[in-house]
């Protein structure tokens, strides 16, 4: 039986990407649709990005993200969705997590990295940053106490 | 750079209707209306498990509206008031549609 997908927020919501990142203008349907095609209920994860360095920020690597400010920011939000996720393990749903891969926050299996980054602003179309790994959201959501045990209870 | 392709509105929406068995079908009207959304906690949340992320609504509804994008309610959460207040979000234009149609013309009158 389909249980519940906890989707990065930029699925839903494209006008939270940097400028010049959004694929289109609203809901990225291809995979929403593939994900409400199965069955399956949408949980919308927060975008960790938006509410940190907000709308008008720069694209960046992991590295120009990883401070201790952005972590604790992180870790409140990882917070939050991992309470929601305790809600549907004990109801005996199936949760799967749906992250983007490449990026520096949401990246699950591959996030982007280049720790010579920095100064003004540049970006190349064969930029090489991607890198396996977890996005510093996704590293603080799998760490939390309650998430862990709950998947390896799961 | 790739050109901006962000459509500047945002639905916060309550969390059942973005899903199967709603009494609306809204994720359908966003996706043809070219609107994104932001999802609210589902109604049946605990307090405790609500409450932040609704705090994460708010916060996310503030950056939209202090860049000028337009915002608008679909449905209604309890505590979901309280949240924007607490951000000096002004209550945005809201609606709670007994139907695909009525929804896609009240998004067409706002948009």
């Amino acid at each position: 039986m389909p249980g519940v997908a906890f989707v990065a927020h930029c699925l839903l919501n494209q006008n939270s990407k940097t400028e010049g990142g959004a694929r289109c203008p609203g809901v990225y349907s291809p995979l929403v649709e593939e994900i409400r095609a199965r069955g399956w209920r949408l949980e919308q994860m927060p975008c960790p990005e938006l509410a940190f360095t907000g709308l008008n920020r720069f694209w960046a690597v992991k590295e120009q993200l990883d401070t201790a400010a952005y972590r604790r920011h992180c870790r409140r939000l990882a917070a939050a969705v991992a309470g929601a996720v305790a809600v549907h393990v004990a109801r005996g749903d199936d949760v799967i997590i749906v992250g983007i891969e490449g990026s520096p926050s949401m990246g699950v299996h591959v996030t982007s990295s280049d720790p010579h980054l920095r100064g003004r602003p540049t970006w190349t179309d064969d930029a090489s940053e991607l890198s396996p790994g977890s996005g510093i959201f996704m590293e603080e959501l799998v760490e939390r106490e309650r998430l862990a045990a709950l998947m390896e209870g799961g | 750079m790739d050109p901006d392709a962000r459509c500047l509105r945002v639905a916060i929406v309550q969390g059942e209707l973005l899903n199967p068995g709603g009494r609306v079908d809204a994720l359908t009207v966003l996706e043809e209306e070219i609107w994104g959304a932001i999802q609210l906690p589902a109604d049946d949340y605990p307090d405790d498990v609500a409450e932040p992320l609704l705090d994460q609504v708010a916060e996310q509804a503030e950056e939209f509206a202090r860049h000028g994008y337009r915002l608008v309610l679909i449905g209604d959460r309890a505590g979901l008031t309280e949240a924007l207040a607490r951000h000096g979000v002004p209550e945005p234009p809201s609606i709670d549609p007994a139907g695909e149609d009525e929804l896609r013309a009240f998004l067409a009158e706002v948009g």
